[in-house]
């Protein structure tokens, strides 16, 4: 019995590439791995958001109005659904004067428990150190 | 000449931005671009903002990533599709993309 630890760590803006977008997905998809591992093995996934990628995390995201597309905040949302474990870096939150209220911590809304967390550079590269695979997106 | 510039990624571009120059410029921020004019690093607004030019950036791009009209920098002005349409018949002979 073993637990696949998957970090998925988004350093890209929104929209212009698909990059955060496909990471939010592979990280929710993830988990659907474990029909075809061995009872009692487990795959969890960690997104974390540093550099630019913190901007994939505000809330407000009007995409679907003008895109026609589904936005990150929906998917953000959606992880948080799903219980990820999200994490956002400080430093570069403060870097960027982004307070936390203008952040998609939750997602109660639409029944989620989980909360993303804003933490120092310095829990996020704990994680890049006990994960057993790292994609940077 | 009269120049419209299209800036449409965040940290590339500013390289040949910073060298245009044009009897009259104007800087559309599209895309990742709004960036330019919202996000303060440190607390500081984009150098971009400092260039002598016109500066200008897309409402919808700006509200689907989640800033309003409201958190432009004062310099810029927001515009829609048809704004950026009459820009570019009306106030620009050429038009680049960077």
């Amino acid at each position: 019995m073993a637990t696949r630890k998957l970090g998925f760590v988004i350093r890209s803006l929104p929209y212009k590439t698909e990059a955060s977008r496909l990471a939010l997905t592979h990280a929710i998809s993830s988990q659907t791995v474990e029909i075809y591992l061995e009872d009692g093995d487990l795959v969890e996934p960690v997104v974390c958001y540093i550099g630019d990628g913190v901007l994939n995390c505000l809330k407000g995201q009007q995409a679907a109005k003008h895109y026609g597309v589904t936005s990150i905040e929906q998917h953000a949302r959606n992880s948080l659904l799903l219980d990820l474990n999200v994490m956002i870096c400080k430093e570069d939150l403060d870097k960027r004067g982004i307070p936390d209220n203008a952040l998609v911590l939750d997602a109660e809304d639409i029944g989620g428990e989980t909360a993303a967390k804003v933490v120092p550079y310095s829990e996020i590269q704990k994680v890049m150190e006990s994960v057993d695979h790292l994609l940077f997106c | 000449m009269k120049l419209g510039v299209f800036v449409s990624d965040f940290r590339s571009g500013s390289d040949v931005l910073d060298r245009l120059t044009a009897e009259k410029l104007g800087i559309i921020f599209v895309g990742n671009g709004v960036y330019h004019a919202t996000v303060k690093e440190e607390g500081k607004s984009c150098p971009v903002l400092d260039k002598q030019a016109h500066f200008y950036v897309l409402t919808e791009d700006l509200e689907s990533r989640g800033f309003t009209a409201a958190q432009v920098d004062s310099r810029v002005k927001a515009v829609t599709y048809s704004d950026v349409v009459d820009l570019i018949f009306n106030d620009y002979e050429k038009a680049i993309w960077i």
